[in-house]
């Protein structure tokens, strides 16, 4: 019963976050998609880092640009990890600029470095130029890029996320949460047999 | 053992069958109303399976889980039953120790969806492990003094 519940809570939640919420530069694809993949991450835990090197990238090449799904990544910075949340605001910041890609790339790719030492300017904007990463850097002490980190993890709150990473693949109304680093070539099974449908 | 001893060994035993019969039923439910490639990437997320096996796990667990679920609520051969139910409960608490100790981020799946695997997924399954196991016993104590009686 109690897991129905959470479940039912889940689907409702998810339902009420609608794809117009996604903060700038952070969706991938067109939201008129037929699917809209969702995706609750944090920088600092490892299957986060698994899911988006090895599944978002190809899903978003092979899916969320042809325009079959609409991808949304959204910050869940956990409480437990010290630098999740400044490393969120570095990665929204990136995306204003439209690189939220490569910054995301760059903080997973070394995300154990940075989780020990917390030097994470250096790591997460090696891939931008002098003057991008300097853009970065001054917005990411921006309130408004901290208010709209807050926001998602305001709407994870709500749908109720209780790990990262977790999807939230949304075909017709239908809810399917996905949680763990799920495997590109099952979650792509997936979406063509939701798309033959 | 006397009357009263033997009328709650056999209440306990109905008790425990049902219980867990019904754990079963439901916990088959919550995967059957999911697409089984949902199901797939719960199981693949233990990452202990090739694919191939992952697809058949997906597939044939939930069914699995129904017809041991009402095997136990009708009691037929209930020594057997119960001993499928303690071993798929052990396979399961193994599993998930195993995970759990390697600090794996994964659902538990236990019930489907939406049920991450944590300390209280841990204590949860322990607990219908020990129910199961206390049901075994009782299962084959109570078909030994059957046959005791018979001869």
């Amino acid at each position: 019963m109690r897991r129905s519940l959470f479940h039912a809570a889940l689907v409702l939640g998810a339902a009420l976050s609608p794809a117009a919420a996604a903060g700038p530069g952070k969706a991938v694809g067109v939201p008129t998609a037929p699917i809209m993949v969702e995706v609750y991450s944090d920088y600092q835990c490892p299957a986060c880092r698994v899911l988006f090197e090895q599944t978002l990238r190809p899903l978003a090449s092979d899916y969320a640009r042809p325009g079959k799904v609409y991808l949304i990544h959204r910050e869940f910075p956990l409480t437990g990890h010290q630098y999740s949340r400044p490393a969120a605001n570095l990665a929204t910041a990136a995306a204003r600029i439209g690189r939220y890609e490569q910054v995301a790339g760059a903080l997973y790719a070394s995300q154990e470095a940075w989780s020990a030492t917390g030097k994470l300017e250096e790591s997460a904007l090696r891939a931008l130029t002098a003057a991008e990463a300097a853009k970065v850097r001054q917005l990411a002490r921006d309130p408004s890029v901290a208010a709209e980190v807050e926001k998602d993890v305001a709407l994870g709150t709500k749908v109720p996320i209780r790990q990262t990473p977790t999807i939230i693949l949304t075909h017709r109304l239908k809810q399917y949460p996905l949680t763990g680093s799920v495997s590109y070539p099952l979650l792509r099974r997936f979406i063509d047999e939701l798309l033959a449908k | 053992m006397s009357f009263s001893q033997s009328k709650t060994a056999r209440w306990s035993l109905i008790a425990l069958r049902v219980g867990l019969g019904l754990m079963f039923v439901y916990a088959a439910w919550t995967k059957l109303t999911m697409p089984w490639i949902q199901v797939a990437m719960i199981v693949e997320g233990y990452q202990l399976l090739p694919a191939w096996a992952v697809e058949l796990v997906a597939k044939t667990l939930p069914p699995a889980e129904l017809v041991l679920g009402l095997w136990l609520i009708v009691g037929k051969w209930l020594p057997l039953a119960a001993s499928a139910s303690s071993a798929i409960l052990l396979v399961f608490m193994v599993v998930l120790v195993r995970s759990f100790a390697k600090g794996m981020q994964i659902e538990c799946g236990c019930f489907g969806a939406g049920d991450p695997l944590s300390a209280y997924t841990l204590a949860r399954d322990g607990a219908f492990l020990a129910a199961s196991l206390l049901m075994t016993w009782l299962a084959f104590r109570q078909r030994a003094q059957r046959l005791a009686r018979n001869n």
